[in-house]
């Protein structure tokens, strides 16, 4: 039985990449120490968040069958402390969150939430749509996000994964607040350490002589690149399945090449967009704070940055567009000769086992065997001699 | 999310557990609504509680049977990436969360996501129908199906069950033509009733912006991928002949699935894909398939828009088979597609949530007879 549970819900794009790679290389040490992070491959939370709230994921989720329940057996059945990680846990409905707590049994609850300014998570919630696929325009995202009805798919994920009272209200109510982690993202430009010194104390991590090397992690784009990502998704997401697409386009093109694209313009907010989501940001600070949960950072940390220079991804010129799409295409080209290899590789394979064939049927004596059963074969009564011959030789198929 | 223990909510569910059809705003014009706050029991979201509401609309089971029905549909989580449990328009809101909706204004869509739940938790505890087969007949005339999958499928179990199983050596490759718009449409319909599929109308997009044919619709393809010899081919476009090509003297009529039956197996398909493991999908979708009530509605049709696509595809699919001069059993001009439908081309979700609510109201499409297990062996 699990003394402590530490359930992460969310949100994304709050460095749950990072985390969720650190523990999961890290899992034989964290053993050593009594805590569990129970995932036999890196995406296991995130398989089991898909079965928890039946969500069908673009054919992955045929791997994520019963997924939940084995990793809350797990879970039970440690003694110590154990960790459950996934940003799109934040999704669930108050049902699921009823199942959820109650599969983990008589454990100590603590609910952790990590969180950032809405001001950056905004832009970052669109890049990550146009990383799955969408070909939305950056206006009618915000439009869209900013309808009050909710009522389109992207409007209602966006508010179930970033509207912290409501995810802290379906996930928490049943707790008490000390025992609800909110933990906040340093404003930009602090030490790119602060946040892992916060999840580390959250998570009961400090002093454990952890490999923190950064091998998976969820790298934002630029303006441009964002822009021609878009793009490239109005003429493919119609005709490249999502088991290409993954690969493919948000692999190979989104995370290794045009992620590259350090010096490019970094996305925000138009000024009127910008005000909105501090106030809102402002007014969700006064209802958390009255709650009285653990914050682990600052809850001003959630207001967000002062407003910047802000560039237009739905204007980018053609100009600008050229460098990335050019780096797309050298990316794409690599990537095609790789497989082009293998391919070759696989034919060479297909040769030889073929040559090794013949050279096997090559025999006078198979020769023979053969024009017997082909004669055979063109009648009934042959077929049926043939039949019988196979079933007292015991290899008979159909 | 909405919480209550007493006031009109609590008694609405209360109401509907007991097989009430109280829409809600009805039921909350008589009642305060100060008893519903403060209290910790979590209220369903409205797309369960309209979907009971409409459940018990259809009638069906009454007593305990009604109520353990009532408590899987108030407890059954919505598939997939739609809206979020939507609370009650009229109780009091914290101010965040999705916006509280009259659940009688739930579109057919949202309600569909509940429905399917329930429709693939039942048909995975019926499991699949055991396949009906008998000890291969030796003399029989080796064949392997290829082409129209609608068609292909239904033939396979029939064969299979007299003792004809496809396959065995050196088999004539039988494509089973049909003109094209027909062809792609059963295509379709059968990949529901397997693994699931995207919509019709985005399955269609897909394959015409690619210009190419799906693998099962693409006769020249399926039969190249065989590696038949010419005069083991058959290019079946003649369903009266059809018989003679596998060995028998008459085969039973094929059903096909209407628009609206097919795109409720889409959705039950993507959650059996959440149920179980992969390789047991498509058996159990094909006992679906097998037991689905007939609504008498239409196969999907190819829209207007697809119409050019789909005739340039079928021209270049005939010219390939005449030239490849595969013998043909009817002719290849019927590959040609009927053309665009006057009537819908697929099924809107009203009809296809009034045939989920048939299916979870009405258990006969489960308790009926299973097909006979091994007639012999």
């Amino acid at each position: 039985m699990s003394r402590r549970v530490l359930l992460h819900v969310g949100c994304p794009k709050t460095g749950t990449s990072y985390l969720q790679d650190v523990l999961f290389r890290n899992q034989s040490m964290l053993r050593e120490h009594d805590i569990l992070y129970p995932a036999d491959r890196f995406d296991a939370h995130f398989l089991a968040a898909l079965d928890l709230m039946t969500l069908p994921w673009g054919g992955i989720e045929t791997e994520a069958v019963g997924a939940w329940d084995r990793l809350a057996a797990q879970v039970r059945e440690w003694h110590g402390t154990a960790i459950i990680s996934h940003e799109i846990f934040a999704r669930a409905t108050p049902l699921q969150v009823e199942r959820a707590l109650a599969s983990l049994g008589d454990a100590e609850v603590h609910l952790v939430l990590s969180a950032r300014d809405l001001v950056r998570q905004i832009p970052a919630e669109w890049q990550e749509n146009v990383k799955h696929r969408s070909h939305v325009t950056y206006a009618r995202f915000l439009e869209t996000i900013r309808d009050p009805e909710r009522g389109s798919r992207i409007g209602s994920w966006f508010w179930a994964v970033q509207e912290l009272p409501d995810i802290l209200e379906r996930w928490g109510s049943s707790l008490p607040p000390e025992r609800v982690h909110l933990v906040t993202l340093p404003p930009s430009g602090s030490d790119r350490g602060e946040l892992w010194r916060r999840f580390s104390r959250t998570f009961g991590l400090d002093d454990l002589p952890l490999d923190l090397t950064a091998e998976r992690e969820n790298p934002s784009l630029g303006v441009p690149e964002t822009s021609l990502l878009r793009t490239i998704n109005q003429r493919v997401t119609s005709i490249i399945a999502p088991p290409d697409y993954r690969p493919l386009v948000r692999e190979v093109l989104a995370h290794q090449t045009l992620s590259r694209g350090v010096a490019s313009a970094r996305l925000g907010l138009a000024p009127d967009d910008h005000a909105w989501a501090r106030e809102l940001s402002r007014s969700w600070i006064a209802v958390l704070a009255e709650r009285g949960y653990d914050v682990v950072g600052s809850l001003d940390d959630l207001v967000g940055p002062e407003p910047g220079t802000f560039t237009d991804p739905d204007t980018t010129a053609a100009d600008q567009l050229l460098p990335p799409a050019l780096d797309a295409i050298s990316a794409l080209l690599v990537e095609a000769a790789r497989l082009r290899a293998v391919e070759e590789r696989l034919h060479e394979e297909l040769r030889e086992a073929h040559e090794e064939l013949e050279r096997a049927r090559a025999t006078l004596g198979h020769r023979a065997r053969r024009k017997v059963v082909t004669t055979l074969e063109d009648s009934p009564a042959g077929r049926g001699t043939l039949d019988a011959y196979r079933r007292l030789k015991g290899r008979h198929r159909t | 999310m909405t919480r209550a223990s007493s006031g009109p909510a609590a008694s609405w569910v209360e109401h509907l557990r007991e097989g009430g059809t109280t829409p809600w705003l009805a039921w909350a014009a008589g009642i305060p609504a100060a008893g519903d706050q403060g209290s910790r029991q979590v209220l369903p979201g409205a797309q369960q509680l309209e979907l009971l509401r409409r459940i018990n609309l259809a009638g069906g089971t009454a007593g305990p049977e009604r109520r353990r029905l009532a408590d899987r549909v108030l407890t059954t989580s919505a598939a997939g990436r739609g809206k979020a449990d939507l609370p009650l328009v009229g109780l009091p809101v914290p101010g965040f969360g999705p916006a509280p909706v009259d659940p009688a204004a739930v579109g057919a869509h949202e309600l569909l996501r509940v429905a399917s739940v329930l429709l693939a938790d039942d048909l995975v505890a019926l499991g699949a129908d055991p396949v009906r087969s008998r000890w291969a007949r030796p003399w029989r005339r080796r064949y392997r199906l290829v082409g129209d999958p609608v068609v292909a499928t239904s033939l396979r179990e029939h064969l299979r069950g007299l003792g004809r199983p496809e396959g065995g050596p050196r088999p004539f490759v039988v494509a089973l033509g049909a003109p094209l718009d027909d062809l792609l449409a059963h295509t379709w319909t059968q990949r529901c009733f397997e693994h699931g599929s995207k919509p019709w109308a985005e399955w269609l997009r897909f394959w015409r912006e690619r210009d190419q044919l799906p693998a099962r619709a693409d006769l020249p393809d399926s039969v190249r991928r065989w590696g038949a010899r010419r005069p083991f081919v058959r290019v079946v476009t003649d369903v009266e002949r059809l018989p003679r090509q596998v060995g028998v003297r008459s085969l039973p009529p094929v059903r096909v699935p209407g628009a609206d039956q097919a795109e409720l197996a889409r959705r039950v398909a993507a959650v059996v894909g959440l149920r179980v493991p992969a390789h047991e999908r498509p058996a159990l979708m094909r006992t679906l398939q097998r037991r689905i009530p007939d609504t008498g509605t239409a196969p999907v049709g190819v829209p207007e828009r697809e119409h050019a696509w789909v005739a340039a595809s079928a021209a270049r699919m005939t010219r390939t088979l005449t030239r490849a001069g595969y013998p043909v059993v009817g002719d290849l001009a019927d590959l040609a597609p009927r053309g665009p439908s006057a009537a819908p081309t697929g099924a809107d979700d009203e009809q296809v949530l009034d045939l989920a609510i048939r299916m979870i109201v009405d258990p006969a499409w489960r308790t009926g007879k299973r097909p006979g297990k091994q007639v012999e062996r």
